[in-house]
């Protein structure tokens, strides 16, 4: 549970969700993840979303299919954005 | 390292004595000793702010805080973990989902054995313009769909049943009730304090609105844990406001789960320390769990009441009744057999009122109170034996 995290290469991930609450950011993490769906938490970028200290990068070709799971699993997520890393 | 301040816990002259812990209705003892692992795993590895900031030890700390809640949510078959809220205890949850839900003009109705924990938010409320209708429970402390829907008008916003009364242990048919509140489209709240850990608790099954419990009671967490399920964000206003982590341009509240009542830092550590004590429950198994506490009071009640210098309150039947069993020994005042128990053979129970005099009241023994006898999952048949033999000497030597 506690063990260093490693920092992996996320540059191809380009979509990142914005949440409202953290909780909700966290959950998406671990649902997507337990799908295979590449995704990282990273703390939230002020210039898309005032809410949520976290959002969440994720591989944005899957961006509909990852809408689906968030919803069916009662995720309440702000926005979708199509945010690269450069 | 010497300070000049002396401090004295007191903790070593309890270990050297041989004891029997029978007031886990109050707070179980002992925990998994995995419990505390955790949490010192936490205090020197953890120790973040959860959903505060996106660094790794805020998102640990929030994955803890996660891990935990989708532990309770298994535990009580909720589909969606952030409809539980962490209090400090079943008392702050229970004042979120009272003082939250009922407005000056509303009409609750409630039973004759709750704990003040709901009566005193429910009085207060009163001098405000609630009405408080109170449903007459049998004298064994069950209460009848009946007796409550005698007291339902079309103005009631809320019932608020306890699963299990903390002083008999009598185990209310909160399915039978809860159908009746979703005929009549009536909030229902369960205080599930005495049952949660210790009698399976399915929130769909028994169609429950709300429901409060402890973390360090049944589930075996550390004290200042507790929790409230809420089955959605309208249901209730928040008793506190603050800082949430989120929404943090606006200056009011967020108005979804859970951040809606968690204003300010959690109880981190021992939201972690809770969150091993589910999994060793769920592990364990409640149904397990329930089977030997009702074991337990099988031999308990076998060996007293034949004699008949005990009065037993209460049912008397395992799998109707938690490990709680309340009794009085004739001719002596509970509190002075309390005293024996402790100070002669280190039996340790819980005696007088047990914070419900309503309770107390229906089964007569108001305002004297019982001697308490509830046990959990770490209680041997042995103890049980030895308790029985000592209230056996007591009586016979008065």
């Amino acid at each position: 549970m506690f063990k260093t995290k490693r920092v992996r290469d996320f540059q191809s991930l380009e979509g990142v969700i914005t949440f409202f609450g953290s909780h909700h950011a966290l959950r998406s993490e671990q649902i997507l993840k337990k799908r295979d769906i590449k995704a990282e938490l990273i703390p939230g970028p002020r210039e898309i979303s005032p809410n949520c200290g976290v959002a969440l990068r994720f591989d944005y070709s899957k961006k509909e299919k990852v809408k689906k799971i968030l919803d069916e699993f009662f995720v309440h997520y702000e926005d979708i954005h199509y945010y690269p890393v450069n | 390292m010497v300070s000049k301040y002396f401090t004295h816990w007191g903790f070593e002259e309890i270990k050297l004595v041989k004891m029997y812990y029978f007031d886990n209705a109050a707070t179980s003892w002992p925990k998994p000793g995995s419990v505390m692992k955790v949490m010192q795993r936490y205090f020197f590895y953890g120790g973040g702010n959860p959903g505060r900031s996106g660094h790794r030890k805020a998102i640990e700390a929030g994955k803890t805080v996660l891990n935990t809640r989708q532990l309770l949510a298994s535990l009580f078959n909720i589909k969606d973990p952030s409809s539980i809220v962490f209090t400090k205890n079943a008392t702050e949850a229970l004042n979120i989902a009272i003082v939250g839900s009922l407005k000056p003009g509303d009409h609750v109705v409630t039973t004759s054995m709750e704990h003040n924990s709901v009566m005193r938010p429910l009085r207060h409320l009163e001098d405000g313009g609630v009405r408080i209708s109170v449903a007459k429970t049998d004298s064994k402390g069950r209460t009848a769909v009946r007796a409550i829907e005698r007291e339902v008008e079309d103005s009631t916003k809320l019932i608020a049943v306890t699963h299990a009364s903390n002083v008999t242990g009598t185990i209310n048919d909160i399915e039978a009730i809860g159908n009746f509140c979703r005929k009549r489209n009536i909030r229902f709240l369960v205080d599930a304090a005495q049952t949660v850990g210790v009698v399976p608790i399915d929130v769909e099954k028994i169609n429950a609105d709300l429901l409060a419990f402890s973390g360090h009671k049944g589930l075996l967490g550390p004290q200042g844990t507790g929790g409230l399920y809420v089955k959605n964000a309208d249901l209730s206003d928040p008793l506190m406001r603050g800082g949430t982590g989120s929404l943090s341009d606006r200056e009011d509240q967020p108005d979804f789960m859970p951040d809606r009542y968690e204003s300010g830092t959690l109880n981190v550590i021992g939201i972690a320390g809770l969150g091993e004590s589910v999994r060793w429950v769920i592990d364990r198994g409640v149904e397990r769990i329930m089977e030997h506490d009702s074991q337990l009071l099988e031999i308990f009640v076998n060996e007293l009441s034949e004699n008949e210098r005990f009065k037993l309150y209460g049912l008397g039947k395992a799998y109707e009744q938690t490990g709680v069993v309340s009794i009085n020994i004739k001719g002596l005042s509970p509190s002075r057999v309390g005293e024996v128990l402790d100070r002669k053979y280190g039996i340790l129970t819980r005696i007088g009122l047990h914070c419900a005099p309503q309770a107390h009241k229906t089964l007569g023994t108001f305002p004297d109170g019982t001697v308490r006898f509830s046990w959990g999952v770490f209680t041997k048949q042995k103890d049980i034996v030895d308790a029985t033999h000592a209230l056996r000497e007591i009586a016979e030597g008065s």
